[in-house]
């Protein structure tokens, strides 16, 4: 087999598998395995369904559903009808979800529940093309009487009966796809202005493949947890494009609220998180260390510097005297051993934050707990990572080295631009943008960074977030957010000062930590708003807020700051579906605080 | 021939009289709902049902049956199970154990095979499963080892839920399944009794006193004031019911309207 296209790719590991597993599923809390030969018969069966419901090359067809082993099938049977498979954000409101499927041209929905299939109908008038809505679990739909919808299991009980009378047909259609056809689209999170559509052929995703197999490489022995949203392409890599390349298995959590609990059943070797995840977990970690008893706080408090020179020495790649070795493997057996069993991440061979730029105090804090996380940058556009700290070789602060084949460089104004052989066929309906994001082959990333002399990039930030001062200088308001969000009380900061004469921050306290605090404190309230509106929280948060000034220069630190006394949300527009900032939508929002903060008889 | 129907009861306690010769009768797969001002009766006429108070005359048929002199546990043994208007749980259990609770009646083995290993662990498994899928219907997965004190309100309203469903019921009496609870929480719990009926087919007597919930889902209602049954039938009509209006809304009720609409 050629093993160019995905199905290609795919089909090899079946063969090579068969009956290993290929994916678990807790149901009814026993891990229920799936096995690479089953795996391919859904795939399959789905695929010969849709077939049969009139889908044909170059059709697409929309996803829209938490993760779900059903996920992956319908993922893959699409693209092995050489059709389109477009991820919609499960998070998505009725109306972003229906600009996907209309804007994406779908002919079909693939649902998990009721909910989803809820907010389809609700942008049915947007859909004239939508004609069939498929679900998988159909708990509470028996009385919908909407002649489009049609549980999973029928289509794939209807391409069974297909393969029955004809059993080569799925093969001879996964012949005819070519490696330069579009596979999959994923839509931008889009924090300024409406999603865009990034096409990704077959070619594209076997040779970001190709690249990360040298440099990251997956083995049959891996064990991943499925958790982020799958429309995303960095999970869309994690859970469908790796383990089919390499032979991994994939774990779906119960639920999104369990996550953490299936980790430690788990215990993934190869795990990547989001910046928000890893600081909530370290938030989790100093919180709880607060609230345990004196002995076990005095343990803590003796052990972590040890772990953490370990993790100085080992970034400094210093020869680790004896003497350190042997603390830090009482460390390791008294405590750090425990935590990282805790956290579900002691077999983690190789753990990954990527998606936003994360402060390097919480990388550092990882370090010393032993877990290595490494941090990598990437884009849709170009398949996925684009450079990435390896695991004897990081640079904290940075992004690492260009994984191989991929070159970077600078331009004038500071943006990095990328070429490599894995760059996206350009934006679904959308010509202008594709080309002015890709000049000459060269892709604008929209970011601006720079190379150090060792070749390892260094992202500032998104190239439109920049803020100018009226004093003239340049500050990256990301760095100084994510040094914010280190702070256990806060869940996310918003930085302000362009084209004014300081810094001043937008902050959300950390409802639970705080409101912990509070309890602790004996300070009285009924709700978010009630509890940040209290002074004493204000006085905590202005404490953090020292504490992180101290980090950097006179004109980078927050002069002045008002806690928000709303939760950000995805469904209020202020959030992006992947939690970023709509910064837009939250300085119109805010802006009588905003302006407040700059006018002269403020307080603090 | 009614699931249950019950026919002229009536309920005193000395002097005061909760009942009076109510009738009302519920068909298999209906979802009902009794609604009334505070003291109407309404939870002593679910009390009855579930064999707590024995009404002084009336029947009660439960498939033919008269049940209105039973015990509760007979009552339970029978298919109907119920939940309380504050939360009735084993504390100090977890979700889990809890929820096994509910299969009590569907344990069949007896001292003599519940020695032999082999089939306690068959039945054993049987329920858990059974419990299992609750679990997952009730989307409670996140909870299932924790103890049921340390869990919110709303949580727990939703584990009693899971042990009445757990006994497999035929009828389900729910008293208040709202009361207390945020509106998501109420919009979860409504669709959850939604989803029991429709999924399950179980047959549903409601109290309620959130009427956005009443008016939206049960199919059809009766109304209690001061122990009479002053209305009965489908949302809409008893919406419009002169009568209804007036226990809720006292005896110049039009004005009342009148200003409100003003």
């Amino acid at each position: 087999m050629k093993e160019d296209t995905i199905p290609d790719i795919f089909l090899g590991k079946v063969k090579k598998y068969g009956d290993r597993v290929a994916l678990r599923e807790k149901e009814f809390g026993i891990w229920q395995e799936i096995s690479w030969n089953q795996y391919c018969r859904h795939v399959r069966h789905f695929c010969l369904g849709l077939m049969e419901l009139g889908l044909k090359k170059g059709d697409h067809v929309s996803i829209f559903g938490e993760n779900e082993p059903e996920w992956l099938y319908a993922d893959l049977a699409i693209q092995s009808a050489g059709a389109v498979a477009v991820g919609v954000y499960p998070t998505n409101p009725a109306k972003e979800a229906g600009y996907v499927i209309g804007h994406s041209e779908s002919i079909f929905v693939v649902c998990d529940n009721q909910e989803q299939v809820d907010k389809v109908l609700e942008a049915g008038q947007q859909l004239p093309l939508l004609q069939r809505i498929i679900v998988t679990d159909i708990k509470g739909l028996r009385r919908y009487t909407d002649s489009m919808i049609m549980p999973f299991t029928s289509v794939e009980e209807l391409g069974r009966e297909v393969e029955e009378q004809d059993p080569d047909k799925y093969y001879r259609t996964v012949e005819t796809v070519q490696s330069e056809d579009i596979a999959i689209m994923v839509y931008t999170s889009g924090t300024t202005g409406p999603p865009k559509g990034a096409m990704l052929s077959h070619d594209n995703v076997v040779q970001f493949l190709k690249a990360q197999s040298q440099v990251l490489p997956q083995y049959d022995t891996d064990e991943i947890v499925s958790y982020l949203p799958l429309c995303h392409v960095a999970e869309r890599m994690m859970s469908v494009f790796f383990p089919i390349n390499s032979g991994a298995t994939v774990n779906f959590a119960e639920s999104v609220e369990t996550v953490s609990t299936d980790m430690r059943e788990v215990l993934p070797t190869f795990f990547l998180a989001v910046p928000r995840i890893w600081e909530k977990i370290m938030a989790g970690i100093m919180i709880k260390m607060k609230d345990a008893s004196w002995l076990k706080r005095k343990m803590y408090q003796v052990i972590f510097p040890v772990g953490e020179r370990m993790a100085d020495a080992k970034l400094a790649k210093e020869q680790v005297s004896i003497s350190l070795k042997i603390k830090y493997g009482l460390a390791y057996l008294a405590l750090l051993r425990h935590l990282k069993k805790e956290l579900g991440l002691l077999r983690a061979r190789i753990a990954v934050s990527g998606a936003a730029p994360i402060a390097p105090e919480v990388l550092k804090f990882f370090h010393s707990l032993g877990v290595p996380v490494l941090e990598g940058w990437g884009m849709t556009e170009e398949t996925g990572i684009g450079a990435i700290n390896l695991p004897d070789d990081v640079r904290l602060g940075t992004v690492g080295k260009p994984i191989p084949g991929v070159e970077i460089k600078i331009a004038e104004d500071g943006e990095i631009l990328l070429r490599c052989n894995h760059i996206f066929v350009g934006y679904w309906r959308d010509p202008e943008a594709t080309a002015r994001t890709v000049v000459d082959g060269w892709l604008h990333t929209g970011d601006v960074g720079e190379l150090d002399e060792d070749g390892r990039l260094k992202i500032t930030d998104r190239k439109k977030e920049i803020i100018i001062t009226s004093g003239g200088k340049n500050i990256a308001p990301s760095e100084i957010e994510n040094r914010l969000k280190c702070s256990a009380y806060i869940n996310e900061a918003i930085v302000i000062g362009d084209g004014r004469k300081y810094l001043t921050a937008l902050i959300q306290i950390e409802y639970d930590n705080v409101g912990k605090w509070a309890q602790e404190s004996g300070i009285a309230y009924t709700t978010f708003k009630s509890l940040s509106q209290n002074p004493r929280i204000w006085e905590l948060i202005q404490q953090e807020v020292d504490e992180a000034n101290k980090d950097f220069a006179q004109v980078e630190t927050i002069k002045k700051f008002r806690l928000l006394e709303k939760e950000l949300d995805h469904d209020d527009d202020e959030l992006t579906a992947t939690l970023k900032l709509r910064r837009k939508t939250v300085n119109k929002k805010f802006g009588h605080i905003i302006e407040e903060m700059y006018s002269s008889k403020s307080r603090g | 021939m009614s699931l249950l129907d019950i026919q002229n009861i009536t309920l005193s306690f000395g002097g005061i009289t909760a009942l009076s010769e109510v009738s009302l009768s519920v068909e298999k797969g209906e979802l009902y709902a009794i609604i009334g001002p505070n003291g109407a009766g309404k939870t002593s006429l679910l009390n009855c049902i579930s064999g707590f108070y024995k009404p002084q005359s009336g029947t009660i048929l439960f498939e033919e049956r008269d049940i209105s002199q039973n015990r509760p546990d007979q009552i339970a043994q029978m298919g109907i199970a119920r939940t309380f208007q504050n939360v009735e749980l084993f504390a100090n259990m977890n979700v889990i154990d809890n929820m096994l609770l509910g299969r009590h009646n569907h344990f069949k083995i007896g001292l003599f095979k519940n020695g032999m290993l082999g089939y306690r662990a068959k039945a054993e498994t049987e329920h858990r499963l059974k419990v299992e899928e609750i679990i997952d219907f009730l989307e409670m997965e996140q909870w299932r080892k924790h103890q049921v004190s340390s869990l919110p309100y709303g949580v727990q309203k939703r584990v009693e839920l899971g042990r009445a469903l757990a006994q497999e019921p035929r009828i389900l009496l729910l008293d208040e399944p709202m009361t207390g609870m945020n509106q998501e929480e109420t919009e979860d719990i409504a669709r959850f009794i939604l989803d029991v009926h429709q999924e399950l087919g179980t047959t549903i007597v409601m109290i309620e006193h959130d009427m956005g919930v009443v008016m939206d889902i049960s199919e059809r209602i009766g109304v209690l004031d001061f122990g009479r049954k002053i209305a009965e039938g489908t949302p809409q009509k008893v919406q419009k019911d002169p009568d209804v209006q007036k226990a809720y809304l006292g005896e110049n009720y039009e004005e009342v309207l009148k200003g409100a609409a003003g």
